[in-house]
């Protein structure tokens, strides 16, 4: 095989999202594929491969590949494991080189790091063990206001005064959420309230890790404009969005298999 | 009547202002003269009084921030430094507003030329000023007491007294000051005075209708934690153990219609005192707790040398410097003495030393006195770790079991 | 091995020493004069944390509580610890294992039960005969109760035997820091928990089989005078002059932190991509560094004093001395042991740890050097998390 030939595979398989992404020698997108990860991780890996392939109409046999994630261990054909940590930095990086800071927030975690001006994390902070600002906690709270979690953040946005939601355990705070209700507060401002607890909460890992802009957003959650309003004024600065903000951990991937091999 | 609510506000009440106000000014003046110490509320304030060094209280402040509500946020600036939600909330507001003073409104001191901590209250202390004194470059001064197990042992009380000698050292050199006997003796007769009014008040609160509830005692005993060993300190408990005694006499209760008498155990939630008064509209009193009972000894003695061996014994035999026995103890004495119905333990979530524990000894304290408890969760300051729905569910509950 | 198995392991063994007629006394704080309860004919078992024992603790104990003071209440209601005679809880290290002591006296009235009171906060002289005082108390305590008296001399031969085993694994720590792949961290965490555990002849022939093999190599290579010279400084907590390690592919890593459990920290490095056996050079964790370089028990003054202060001279727990004395030697050790990177543990719910991360942390990045929070508990129950922040420190250490 030429090196213009060269391909890559980055596959981000998350806790909620599983995603995949087939790169040329150029670092041009020849197909990506999301989907849910499903109860079993490694039926979701072969359900991306195959879309991978048939978009792209190659043969996808012994290709660099490179998975990220929480179950990046058990791709089996990938060549390496590399954290979606770094994956995000490497793919942010290459598609806005400007970019210094990250928060990734997905289905069940949420990471923000630092980047150093060689587009490498340079420090980085998770969430603990509680679900609390994660996507887990606005599906939840979208539950008890009786909304789909796409109409949460538009709810949210048309508040002109949001309530405090003090909890930021998602189980506090969703008996706090039930009070309000009670309480005859509007959905509107306790879906805003709702969001600000978030974005306080992912301020303060922010705050840790030390926050320097330009600021960029990835994740399933970047796509919901209340989170990146409240997010924004949180953290002082404005938010950069990719264009598919699910894809960069395995776009990351997908170009460090080319680098590496 | 002109008072509709359900409890009786104190007419005393006034002077704490005035005292906190004053206190504070004090505190300000003293930090830019440069003898200004930040102290645990179990220290022996006497000495550094009587070497005219300045005390003030980060719990205190603690419990201001606390009941501004806005513990969150200060909490949220020390957890942005790296410090986990899980430690205890009076120090990570303090921490937290050491940090961002100006994003406090009321709570943040005046910086400290010195760290007293005394771990009779919890060891905690320690990491706590440690970590003020990285941040302020005031030196922190230890004085060690291990908790007791039992009376206190010779070995025990000779530690304590190296320990409070050295303290006098340690506030010599660092404040170019030192100890006089006469100056000793006027602080420690101020203070065993203020704390004779302060616990003469609290037994007025054995009769029925009991004149004080929680929220007033919590409220009230600020100048005895802060102030005691001045004059205006005595000055104040002189006010209200009058008044506390004129409702004794005249049967007025601090609840208008006073039905069910609790113990309360542990810190209070500071941002939410209102419950004590949501109760109250139910004739619920708390005539007696356990926190606002741990400021009872009263230092004693003569000249320099016996004034400092019962700060020896009264400040290694503080309440939570004992074993879960003399807690159990201690609750059953006040059940008794004040002739209550039932208990509340506030499990507070900050402070490992006052609250876990409190499982086995509710379990006791019905076995000994035949009467139900109930734990509550939560934190003093932390409102984000208070469910409020949650509790008072269980506290009504207790209240359908004595009623 | 895993630590389960590893801690399966001491219990089979432990059990058949039981049964063989040995006494067994257990203790919880590593910073206790092991010579002590040997001279008084017992066997010292350190209880660790068990990363298997399912939670037992809810009705005696909040959430709250330090996840290792839950495990071990948990172990305890679940009557794993039966072969020991007795325990022994510290007093005045924190607030949890304080209260727990109570706890336990009470849930557990027909259990023996001692407690040793530490000094805090490093008061020098006083300290020192306090913690004597403390010693012989408890000396007298286990003679009343248990019905063996003090002997001086299983007291001397107690002292050659644990110092023999301090002397082995010292050396093996300093030979480390000069070469890390003389033998894996592992290795020596290994020998170190077999000891601690049972504080036999084999345990203590399974460190010096050990250090012959690493003196041997020590040699080969000419380093053995600076190992001595390490450690010498190591145990008297001044490193002052700069080492020159041997090279190696991994980043020099030291690991921090309290009552964590060394070899799971060890698993957990070599269980993560990129992560090698030799990356940590060294740890400053109680179930190693802190209790193995201990100075020592002189035989010559009386013995509960010398045993006070060979305890309080040791690198101790966070209570115990006040932080400037930790993050002095902490830069110490920075600046002059060629560090790539430390790793910061926290137990969770544990104030002593909790409170002094942010200081160690801010101490070794003002160094330039990164650092990494490690959240944890004893079942190291969210070890997803944890390889994924070893993974991407290790990454940004490559790429840094």
């Amino acid at each position: 095989m030429k090196d213009e030939d060269k391909l890559g595979v980055g596959l981000d398989i998350g806790s909620t999202t599983a995603k995949g992404v087939l790169i040329d020698s150029t670092g041009r997108v020849i197909a990506s594929h999301l989907q849910m990860t499903g109860a079993s991780a490694p039926r979701s890996v072969e359900s991306i491969l195959s879309a991978l392939k048939e978009t792209s109409d190659l043969d996808l046999f012994d290709i660099p590949t490179i998975s990220t994630g929480y179950g990046r261990n058990i791709v089996e054909i990938a060549t390496d494991t590399v954290t979606e940590i770094t994956c995000h930095a490497v793919g942010i990086s290459r598609l806005n080189p400007e970019i210094r800071f990250i928060v990734d927030v997905g289905g069940q975690d949420s990471k923000v790091m630092r980047l150093g001006s060689n587009g490498r994390p340079a420090d980085f902070e998770l969430n603990d063990k509680c679900s609390a600002g994660t996507g887990r906690f606005l599906e939840v709270m979208a539950r008890v206001l009786e909304v789909s979690i796409e109409e949460l953040g538009p709810l949210a946005l048309e508040s002109q005064a949001p309530c405090t939601i003090s909890s930021t355990c998602t189980v506090f705070a969703e008996s706090e959420v039930v009070g309000r209700i009670g309480a005859g507060e509007t959905p509107t401002d306790i879906a805003a309230g709702v969001h600000l607890a978030m974005a306080s909460k992912i301020g303060s890992l922010a705050r840790r890790v030390g926050i320097k802009e330009p600021i960029c957003i990835t994740g399933g959650v970047a796509k919901n404009p209340a989170f990146r309003h409240y997010l924004s004024k949180e953290l002082g600065g404005e938010l950069w969005v990719p264009e598919n903000p699910q894809l960069t951990g395995a776009l990351g991937a997908a170009y460090l298999a080319l680098e590496r091999h | 009547m002109s008072d509709e609510k359900p409890y009786r506000r104190l007419e005393t009440q006034a002077l704490l202002q005035q005292i906190a106000f004053r206190h504070g000014l004090e505190a300000m003046n003293a930090s830019e003269e440069g003898n200004l110490a930040w102290v645990t509320s179990g220290f022996p304030v006497e000495i550094p009084f009587a070497m005219n060094v300045f005390p003030t209280y980060p719990e205190q402040a603690g419990a201001i921030i606390g009941a501004q509500k806005i513990g969150p946020e200060v909490c949220g600036y020390a957890e942005d430094m790296g410090y986990t939600q899980e430690l205890c909330s009076y120090a990570m507001v303090s921490i937290g507003s050491t940090d961002r003073p100006d994003d406090v409104p009321m709570g943040s001191l005046p910086t400290p030329q010195a760290l007293l901590a005394c771990n009779n209250i919890c060891g905690t202390v320690l990491k706590w000023y440690d970590g003020i004194s990285q941040m302020t470059g005031a030196p922190v001064y230890l004085l060690d007491t291990p908790p007791l197990e039992g009376d206190q042992t010779p070995h025990h009380r000779e530690y304590v007294r190296s320990g409070v000698e050295r303290l006098v050292e340690f506030l010599s050199t660092t404040f170019q000051t030192s100890l006089e006997e006469e100056r000793f003796r006027e602080v420690s007769e101020l203070s065993s005075k203020a704390i004779h009014l302060w616990t003469s008040a609290l037994k007025e609160c054995q009769k029925s209708p009991s004149p004080l509830n929680c929220a007033d005692r919590f409220l009230t005993m600020a100048p005895v934690v802060s102030s005691r060993g001045t004059e205006h300190c005595v000055e104040f408990y002189e006010a209200l153990l009058e008044e506390v005694q004129d409702r004794a006499k005249q049967g007025i209760g601090a609840v208008r219609e006073e039905k069910v008498r609790l113990l309360w155990d542990n810190i209070p939630p500071w941002f939410a005192l209102r419950f004590f008064n949501k109760l109250a509209a139910k004739g619920v009193v708390f005539p007696a707790d356990t926190y606002t009972h741990a400021w009872s000894g009263a230092v004693e003695g003569t000249d320099t040398r016996s004034i400092l061996d019962a700060i020896v014994d009264i400040y290694s035999n503080v309440y939570l410097n004992k074993g879960l026995d003399a807690k159990v103890d201690k609750m059953c004495q006040l059940i008794k003495d004040f002739d209550l119905d039932a208990f509340v333990m506030f499990s507070v979530r900050s402070c490992k030393r006052y609250s876990l524990g409190q499982y086995v000894s509710k379990e006791i304290v019905t076995e000994r006195t035949g009467i139900p408890g109930v734990v509550i969760e939560g934190d003093m300051v932390d409102s984000r770790l208070f469910n409020e729905a949650q509790i008072e569910t269980r506290i009504e509950a207790l209240l359908e079991m004595v009623t | 091995m895993t630590s389960g198995e590893v801690s399966e392991q001491s219990e089979r063994l432990l059990k058949q020493l039981s049964e063989s007629g040995q006494r067994l006394i257990g203790y919880f704080y590593p910073h206790i004069p092991l010579e002590l309860l040997m001279a008084h004919d017992f066997m010292p078992v350190l209880v660790w944390a068990d990363s298997t024992v399912s939670g037992a603790y809810e009705g005696s104990l909040q959430t709250f509580a330090c996840s290792f003071a839950r495990n071990i209440f948990s172990q305890r209601v679940r009557d794993q610890l039966s072969v020991l005679s007795g325990f022994i809880f510290p007093g005045n290290t924190c607030d949890s294992l304080q209260n727990v002591g109570d706890i336990w006296r009470v849930r557990f009235p027909n259990d023996i039960f001692f407690r040793l009171t530490y000094p805090a906060g490093g008061a020098g002289r006083a300290a020192v005969k306090f913690l004597a005082e403390e010693l012989r108390i408890l000396s007298k305590g286990i003679e009343l109760k248990l019905g063996t008296g003090f002997s001086r001399e299983e007291l001397r031969r107690s002292a050659d035997f644990v110092g023999r085993f301090r002397w082995a694994v010292q050396f093996i720590y300093a030979a480390r820091l000069i070469n890390p792949d003389v033998v894996s961290y592992s290795e020596l965490a290994k020998a170190v928990r077999g000891f601690l555990s049972v504080p036999s002849l084999d345990s203590l022939a399974t460190a010096e089989a050990l250090l012959s093999k690493v003196q041997k190599d020590m040699d080969a290579q000419g380093h053995t005078d600076s190992v001595e010279k390490l450690s010498a400084s190591l145990l008297e907590r001044k490193i002052e002059t700069p080492i020159t390690p041997e090279e190696t592919d991994s980043p020099r890593i030291v690991v921090l932190g309290g009552m964590v459990e060394p070899t799971d920290i060890a698993q957990l490095m070599e269980s993560t991509p990129g992560g090698s056996d030799s990356a940590i050079v060294f740890d400053m964790l109680s179930f190693g560094f802190k209790t193995v370089f201990t100075d020592p028990l002189s035989l010559d003054g009386d013995p509960f004093e010398e045993m006070a202060r060979a305890t309080l001279k040791a690198h101790l727990e966070p209570t115990q001395e006040g932080l400037q004395k930790r993050l002095d030697f902490l830069k110490g050790m920075l600046s002059n042991l060629s560090i790539d990177g430390v790793i910061v543990c926290e137990q969770s719910f544990c104030d002593p740890d909790q409170f002094e991360a942010p200081s160690l942390e801010n101490s070794v990045t003002d160094s330039g050097i990164p650092a990494l929070r490690l959240p944890m508990d004893p079942e190291m129950s969210d070890k997803s998390r944890l390889s994924l922040r070893v993974q991407s420190f290790l990454e940004t250490l490559a790429s840094g």
